[in-house]
């Protein structure tokens, strides 16, 4: 077994395209490795001392490199202000200690659905920058994310950064997850939104789904609510609509029938929170934590 | 109290723990060394139909492989002698030990075990209390009519203990009363859980074997190697290096006879460090799962008059320490209340489990959250509050219980009605908050236990006791027993402790007993050395020995403080002399005496030595939405006699509280149909953190109490865990308006029992 | 295969003789020789391995100690200034937020990274840094009060 620690892009693009895989924090992988999943790669590069990785670009559009750590999401002024809902979910990732060393390229690029960046890179229309020795290219993330764990990259390509348009005036997001207790958990469900206004009224909504498909899920048809006001029949509508569109399993975690329910409260929950920010109110991160347990309105 | 408003009680183990230098199990390399693995079965339930251990025994780096076929043809554990060190042709839960494999790394240890080829025909999964105990259930051990039992065990098939509460005529008070509330709860099994993983070291020289255990019980471990590996008890020698906490999942033997056994066939020293997921599955501690059901009735004035009930319990695939386990979950359900009629069934069932084992107070937790949801039942049909249900049925001092015994001074009523204030008076309740109250109880259990004294010639003095610490810090008050006895400093006092080599016997930290048993005999042997010092000193300043006054370091003659000599001076003499060494044991006071009451299948649990009594108060939070519910605080009030270690006792009461709040939201063992755990792992078997963790408010109300511990005190660190749950549950029911049936209360419960489709997620079962 | 690396651990440099694969936590204990670290789960789920790398923490349980290599190491033995017990060390002891001292360590070294970031957390912050950190002895009053303490206790010091 080989490790090289990188100290730029080229380097690691060179050692990929000679079969090495990348690691960042390289929790995934070394739990992995212990618990016997699987065992870790013959060759590593590490990729957490490459500068260009594991920069936040202002701008239209914003760059986030793949290597910046949760703990830099959750505190960084641009993605606190412009992409609310990366610094929720990013604030929400296990403990301080992963969110240390958890990165948003590696969040992405393990493919899980319960991942909880994924939902809100999703409503903020997001796109993975992809790096090979042969070049670059920008995939939509439901391009990229082909099934559980599962993503369309091939081998000698590197994500190098998620790509994100720049937001128009009044407008806002939120992550929530329905959590047991209030730290180390994993998103038995969690929904992003991202919302725009005109006035009082919705000018755009997306909403995202966190671990209720085999893939992070975009809510289809809230164009019907451009135009309307933010109160209790929206937010029903969203509510609805997200429990609908779901397809929960259920597991050791929680019913198909909690979820679908679940799914919907968090939807609500979260809309009503993008809504108020993009209404200018200031909800701290995250805002699970901010609004009450379990992400309790 | 804010905690830094408490006087000091600095442990003597801290720095080391602080610092890092503390070694415990795991810490320890000896030369030579060699790694341990277990092989375990894939299944619940199964037929051995080969194992071939060939493949493994040729790895290099592999030393020594075992299985059955390599140790003594023992049964054994308590009770009933139900278990083989390694599976014997059956295996019956998935953490059952078929073989053994000792080789120079973790690493290639666990691909030997891997490598063991073994082939088991699946066998009928008993998988649950009630389909363990239903005619024509397969049977968990075919053979179980041959094993050993201890005399007045009533047993049968998947029946493994059988004991039942009686006293008064229950149908006839029954059909008088005028209320009668009958529920039903069902409690999950848990887990004990502490942070250290069991680790183990077995070096041999010669004839002898040194073990370096994580063991909560040195003196059982020992037994149980002399017994498995029929060895004589002056051949083992147990030690325990610092413990990581066990909560009673450490109490007792468990694999130290294995690790024994594959060190003396390598020929080398063997290491066995557990993974979490071995910590999960394989140890014969696990919290029992439970289901209780309840008949009470009523008289006009909210009196009980009657109650009848049923208790089942889920033993696992072997007998551990639970044979005591029906009778005690028994009285939990009873519970604390002047009852003249009662009749309780307990049933300890024999499944394809984890075997169950005492955890942190066995049986009560659940019985008490099962019993204290109905009480608040009982309290609404008889349209009163919880508070006053309580006071018109309560023990207190002179009353006769539920098995009647008569009460000495006890503080059952003063601990509901602190609690209660304390609650009360904390401010307004926001929308979705509540504050459910719960009463607990728990025994004081006295057992033989000795220790050694000695006072060097320097004055400082070694106390050599078989108390265990597992982290509550009771053993070190001992040093502030004897200290107090010989009127020396307590840094002049040093601790030899959790080492059967040295030590006189003694029950371990197990049964809060620590203080209870090993204090006692701690100053019977103090103060035999105090006589001879005053005999000393008498000498040395021509008095009487009954006028010496021991105190500050200085034995002075009453009333003429000028008449003095230092104590250490009088050690000098001695060592020169007759030496300054005593022994003492701890005589086990007369157990209180039942009158009217018959109990089957007796195992001496029904009359309660210095019976503590908690009440907790829960202030909850419940998002009516998802079920989620957040503890914010709870107002415990405690009889635990007197205080000692005051640091130590909120340092018990604290962490008992938090481990309830576990059990009721978030710690529940999950089985798959397979009988094998699905959750077996901190990620989904969620302790709490300290971001969940509520504020504690504790109240001690302190009655010395005759007849128990030293200075008046009880047993403390089982009984913080009892009421908790409870009192969580009579809160969450206040805000969702029905209580939840099972336990844990999840989030999925909490908001089924809100919705009313409880019946859809399995609470029937 | 094993390379020799070299570890920076707390201010001392140690060249050690590692397979790759070998997770820091293991790397510490058997080959550097300190124990302070506690492994308890193995996959980030209960915080006794904690350690600072670069100041920050980390589960070095599930780090490789290879990629420590180039980056300072600090673990619960580096905490005192040679006998003299750290500011949190000492007011854990005194607060009774030890008990059976498994996760001490741990908790200590998150701590540590806590107040080097925030040294004037509100309560609600000191449970989240210690979140990672599980407990099972003391229900983590003390451990609260041993910060809060400690936070008073340096701040009063530098300001002085």
């Amino acid at each position: 077994m080989s490790m090289q620690i990188a100290t730029s892009l080229d380097e690691v693009l060179a050692a990929l395209a000679a079969g090495a895989r990348p690691i960042a924090g390289g929790t995934d992988l070394v739990v992995g490795h212990r618990q016997g999943k699987a065992p870790l790669p013959e060759s590593l590069v590490a990729i957490d001392r490459v500068p260009e990785l594991a920069e936040i670009a202002d701008g239209d559009p914003l760059r986030i490199g793949a290597t910046v750590t949760h703990a830099r999401l959750m505190t960084d002024q641009v993605v606190v202000d412009r992409l609310t809902a990366i610094a929720d979910a990013a604030a929400l990732v296990g403990s301080p200690s992963t969110r240390n060393v958890g990165t948003l390229g590696g969040n992405v690029m393990n493919g899980s659905p319960a991942m909880d960046t994924g939902a809100p890179l999703v409503v903020l229309g997001a796109e993975a920058e992809l790096a090979s020795a042969d070049g670059i290219r920008t995939v939509g993330l439901d391009d990229l994310w082909t099934g559980p764990g599962r993503t369309s990259a091939t081998a000698g390509e590197l994500c190098t950064a998620l790509v994100i348009p720049a937001r128009p005036a009044s407008s806002g997001s939120a992550y929530v997850r329905l959590e047991y207790r209030r730290a180390m958990e994993i998103a038995v469900v969690g929904a992003a939104a991202s919302v725009t206004l005109d006035g009082d009224a919705v000018a755009s909504v997306r909403v995202a789904l966190t671990a209720v498909a085999p893939t992070i899920i975009e809510i289809d048809g809230l164009e019907g609510l451009t135009g309307r006001a933010i109160d209790d029949d929206l937010l029903a509508a969203v509510a609805e609509a997200a429990s609908e569109q779901a397809s929960p399993i259920s597991d050791l975690r929680a019913s198909d029938r909690y979820r679908r329910h679940t799914i919907g409260v968090m939807a609500r929950r979260a809309v009503d929170a993008a809504a108020r920010r993009a209404a200018g109110e200031s909800i701290s991160v995250p805002v699970n934590r901010a609004l009450g347990i379990g992400a309790a309105a | 109290m804010t905690v830094t408003e408490l006087p000091p009680f600095v442990r003597a183990d801290g720095p080391d723990k602080v610092s890092g230098s503390g070694r415990y199990t795991a810490d320890l390399t000896l030369t030579g060394m060699l790694h341990a693995a277990f092989r375990y079965p894939d299944v619940a339930h199964g037929r051995i139909t080969r194992i071939d251990t060939s493949a493994a025994e040729a790895m290099p780096g592999v030393l020594a492989v075992m299985t059955d076929a390599d140790v003594p043809d023992v049964h054994y554990t308590w009770a009933v002698a139900d278990r083989t060190l390694f599976a014997r042709d059956i295996v019956r839960f998935e953490g059952e030990v078929i073989a053994a494999v000792a080789a120079i790394s973790p690493e290639i240890a666990k691909a030997a075990a891997a490598a063991i080829e073994v082939d088991i025909e699946p066998l009928p999964v008993v998988n649950d209390i009630e389909e363990a105990l239903a005619e024509g259930a397969p049977l968990v051990h075919e053979d179980w009519a041959s094993h050993t039992a201890d005399d007045g065990i009533i047993r049968d098939g998947n029946l493994a203990i059988y004991s039942a509460l009686q006293r008064g005529d229950a149908d006839a008070a029954m059909a008088s009363a005028a209320t009668v509330v009958s529920s039903r709860y069902v409690a999950d099994a848990s887990h004990a859980a502490p942070i250290e993983p069991r680790a183990i070291v077995a070096q041999w020289e010669g004839e002898k074997v040194t073990i370096w255990t994580s063991t909560q019980v040195p003196y059982d471990a020992r037994d149980g190697v002399c017994e498995t590996l029929q060895l004589p008890a002056s051949q083992v020698r147990i030690i325990v290096p610092h413990l990581g906490g066990g909560f009673g999942g450490k109490c007792g033997f468990h694999f130290e006879a294995h690790i024994a056994a594959l060190a003396r066939k390598a020929k080398r020293p063997v290491k066995l460090v557990f993974s979490r997921w071995e910590e999960f599955v394989a140890p014969d501690r696990r919290r029992e799962g439970m289901i209780v059901e309840l008949t009470t009735g009523l008289d006009a004035d909210g009196r009980i008059v009657a109650r009848k009930g049923w208790v089942g319990i889920d033993n696992g695939a072997y007998m551990a320490d639970c044979a005591f386990f029906p009778q005690l979950a028994a009285m939990h359900v009873a519970g604390p209340y002047n009852i003249d009629h009662l009749s309780i069934d307990a049933k300890l069932a024999y499944t394809n489990h984890q075997p169950s084992g005492s955890v942190r107070a066995p049986t009560a937790p659940q019985g008490c959250w099962a019993l204290e949801s109905h009480t608040d039942e009982l309290a609404a049909a008889a349209g009163l509050s919880p508070v006053e249900f309580r006071r018109r049925n309560l023990v207190d001092t002179g009353t006769t219980g539920p098995m009647g015994q008569t009460f000495d001074e006890i503080g059952a009523l003063r601990v509901l009605e602190a609690a209660h204030a304390a609650a009360e008076g904390s401010g307004p309740l926001a929308e979705n908050e509540a504050l459910g109250l719960a009463v607990g109880w728990w025994p004081s259990f006295a057992v033989p236990a000795g220790a050694y004294a000695k006072m060097h010639g320097d004055g400082s003095v070694q106390l050599i006791t078989g108390a265990q610490e597992c982290g509550t810090g009771a053993v070190m008050t001992l040093r502030y027993l004897a200290a107090e006895e010989l009127g020396i400093d307590v840094e002049k006092i040093q601790l030899v402790y959790q080492d059967t080599g040295a030590a006189p016997f003694g029950p371990g930290a197990t049964g809060s007993q620590t203080l209870l048993n090993h204090g006692r005999a701690v100053e019977t042997a103090t103060r035999d050395i105090a006589e001879q010092l005053r005999e000393l000193a008498a000498e040395q300043l021509e008095a009487a020995p009954g006028d010496i006054v021991l105190a500050d370091g200085v034995a002075s003659v009453a009333g003429t403080p000028t008449a003095s000599i230092a104590i250490d001076e009088l050690a000098g003499i001695a060592a020169g002399g007759n030496l300054l060494i005593s022994s003492g044991t701890a005589d086990v006071p007369e157990y209180p005496t039942l009158e009217g009451s018959h109990c089957v299948g007796d195992q001496g649990m029904a009359a309660w030595l210095a019976p503590q009594f908690s009440c907790h108060v829960a202030k909850v939070r419940v998002d009516r939405d998802t079920g989620v519910t957040r503890v914010l605080d709870v107002f415990a009030a405690h009889d635990n006699g007197t205080i000692l270690n005051p640091i130590g006792a909120h340092g018990q009461v604290e962490g008992g509280i938090l481990m309830g709040v576990g059990q009721a939201l978030t710690e529940g063992t999950q089985y798959g149909d397979d009988g094998t755990q699905l959750n077996a792992g901190l990620l989904e078997y969620k302790l709490q953190t300290i971001a969940d963790a509520p504020n504690i408010h504790t109240t001690f109300i302190e009655i010395p109490t005759a007849n128990a511990g030293p200075k008046g005190s009880k047993g403390l660190a089982e009984a913080p865990n009892v009421a908790t749950a409870a009192a969580i549950a009579n809160g969450i029911a206040q805000v969702v308006g029905a209580h939840v049936t099972q336990l844990p209360m999840t989030a999925e419960r909490v908001w089924d029992t809100a919705n009313g489709t409880a019946d859809q997620n399995g609470a029937s079962a | 295969m094993s390379e020799l690396v070299n570890l920076e651990v707390n201010g001392t440099t140690y060249p050690v003789q590692i397979a790759l694969d070998r997770n820091l936590s293991g790397v510490l204990r058997d080959e550097v020789g300190l124990t302070g670290t506690k492994e308890g789960c193995d996959d980030c789920e209960c915080g006794a391995c904690m350690v600072l790398l670069d100041g920050q923490p980390i589960n070095s349980c599930s780090y490789l100690a290879a990629q420590a290599q180039g980056r300072s190491i600090t673990t619960v033995e580096g905490l005192a200034e040679g006998d003299e017990l750290h500011p949190l060390q000492r007011n854990i002891l005194a607060t009774g937020g030890v008990q059976c001292g498994f996760c001490t360590p741990g908790m200590l070294m998150s701590a540590q990274a806590l107040l080097d970031r925030n040294p004037d957390p509100t309560d609600e912050e000191i449970r989240i840094g210690l979140s990672g950190n599980l407990c099972r002895c003391t229900g983590y009053a003390r451990i609260l009060a041993a910060v809060q303490a400690t936070a008073v206790e340096l701040n009063s010091t530098s300001s002085s």
